[in-house]
């Protein structure tokens, strides 16, 4: 069985969303895709089936997997690309002008740390 | 979203009492049970938990309003005991019966037992059909256990202790085989554990009973909630105390956890560090003072 350490800090569900969103984004689920039964989800995790249908009810509200009648849930052709825009809408609004702030804070210079000849820059 | 409103109780208690010679088992105890919930009944040792259960399912005399399923479990416990099944820690399985044996015992006495079913959830086990009880271990028992009372496919399913005893392998396997093979929307579970950790994420909802009462009765979701946690700064426990937490401790290196119901989560934030108690951290701050 998967081992899975399950954080205090977000309800269930959305944890289990976003394994969901990062397998998409890892491309692990691609379109067409079917997700494991919420039964199978529910015992494997030792989950109630209510948790893990309402986080299927949330990745299938944001178009990323839809239902098809009785056979279950299925990654959409759009999902990658859908995914790829809020993440990124979210990454330009939320976390960029944090990391900038404190790229400035510690008096680093932008260009440099991207410059792949730089010290900094180097693998 | 489901409603459970619509849909009938499978438990409705209203002042349920029970006394045993000087010391009051259930105390005016009141709870629901909806359709399709694995609610958690728990409470420390000789809170009531036994007895609450031994009530529903017809085995003792006691006061009180109680429906299981539309029966009350005083005066129609036959018709009652199609529909409901128990598991409990106390072995009631002969000790010299073949799992063959058990099997077609149950095929005869049961009407809703289905032979078939049971020896598909039997396979992948090691318990093989002339193998008698007494040469299992407490594991093979409980899943023989299961195995048959999963094949009664009953609507109500009632759990003592179930796992009390049991390896981490037979434990999670045990869970794994409910949610897989029996648990639906048509069907409600009640467990009882003092393995809180293990089954709090399988739980739809939560009852704790302490002295023949309910003292709490949420749905997991409420408990999310209404419950957080916060590790406060020292410069804030003035303003945190102002809030009324429910619990304080104190940690070495001067922090000190709080406990607070149904206060607002940005308020709360300010004081702190905050996160979502588990079940247990919950318990133990409800039941402070039980054995004082």
């Amino acid at each position: 069985m998967a081992a899975i350490e399950w954080s205090d800090g977000a309800p269930i569900y959305r944890q289990l969303k976003e394994r969901v969103v990062a397998m998409l984004l890892d491309g692990v689920l691609k379109p067409g895709d079917a997700l494991p039964s919420v039964r199978q989800v529910a015992a494997e995790y030792q989950l109630n089936p209510i948790t893990v249908s309402r986080a299927y009810q949330e990745l299938a509200d944001d178009q990323l997997v839809e239902k098809r009648r009785g056979l279950g849930m299925y990654v959409t052709d759009g999902a990658a690309t859908r995914l790829m825009s809020s993440e990124r809408e979210h990454f330009l609004r939320e976390e960029w002008p944090l990391v900038l702030e404190r790229i400035q804070r510690l008096g680093l210079e932008p260009s440099e740390l991207l410059d792949s000849k730089n010290k900094w820059g180097k693998k | 979203m489901m409603s459970a409103s619509l849909k009938s109780d499978v438990v409705t208690a209203r002042g349920l009492r029970k006394a045993y010679k000087n010391k009051l088992a259930l105390d005016g105890t009141s709870f629901d049970i909806p359709v399709g919930r694995i609610v958690g009944l728990i409470g420390p040792n000789g809170a009531g938990k036994t007895t609450a259960l031994k009530a529903m399912l017809g085995l003792i005399p006691f006061e009180g309003d109680l429906k299981v399923l539309g029966k009350d479990p005083r005066t129609e416990r036959d018709e009652l005991m199609n529909d409901v099944c128990f598991i409990a820690d106390v072995a009631v399985l002969p000790r010299w019966i073949k799992v063959k044996q058990a099997i077609e015992f149950t095929a005869g006495v049961h009407p809703r037992f289905d032979a078939a079913k049971c020896w598909r959830f039997l396979k992948g086990t090691q318990l093989t059909p002339e193998l008698r009880v007494r040469e299992m271990s407490k594991g093979m028992i409980v899943q023989l256990h299961l195995a048959l009372v999963m094949a009664i496919d009953a609507k109500f399913l009632v759990l003592d202790e179930p796992t009390l005893g049991l390896d981490i392998l037979y434990r999670k396997q045990f869970y794994q085989r409910l949610l897989e093979d029996y648990f639906d929307e048509e069907k409600t579970i009640l467990v009882t554990t003092h393995q809180v950790e293990e089954i709090e994420h399988i739980l739809t909802d939560v009852m704790f009973i302490r002295d023949g009462k309910i003292v709490l009765n949420a749905t997991m979701d409420d408990v999310g909630a209404r419950y957080v946690e916060v590790l406060v700064n020292a410069d804030q426990l003035d303003a945190a105390r102002a809030m009324k937490p429910i619990d304080e401790r104190a940690l070495p290196f001067g922090k000190t956890v709080m406990l607070f119901d149904g206060s607002d989560p940005a308020r709360l934030a300010e004081l702190g560090e905050t996160r979502n108690p588990g079940l247990a951290d919950l318990f133990v701050a409800t039941m402070k003072g039980t054995y004082a």
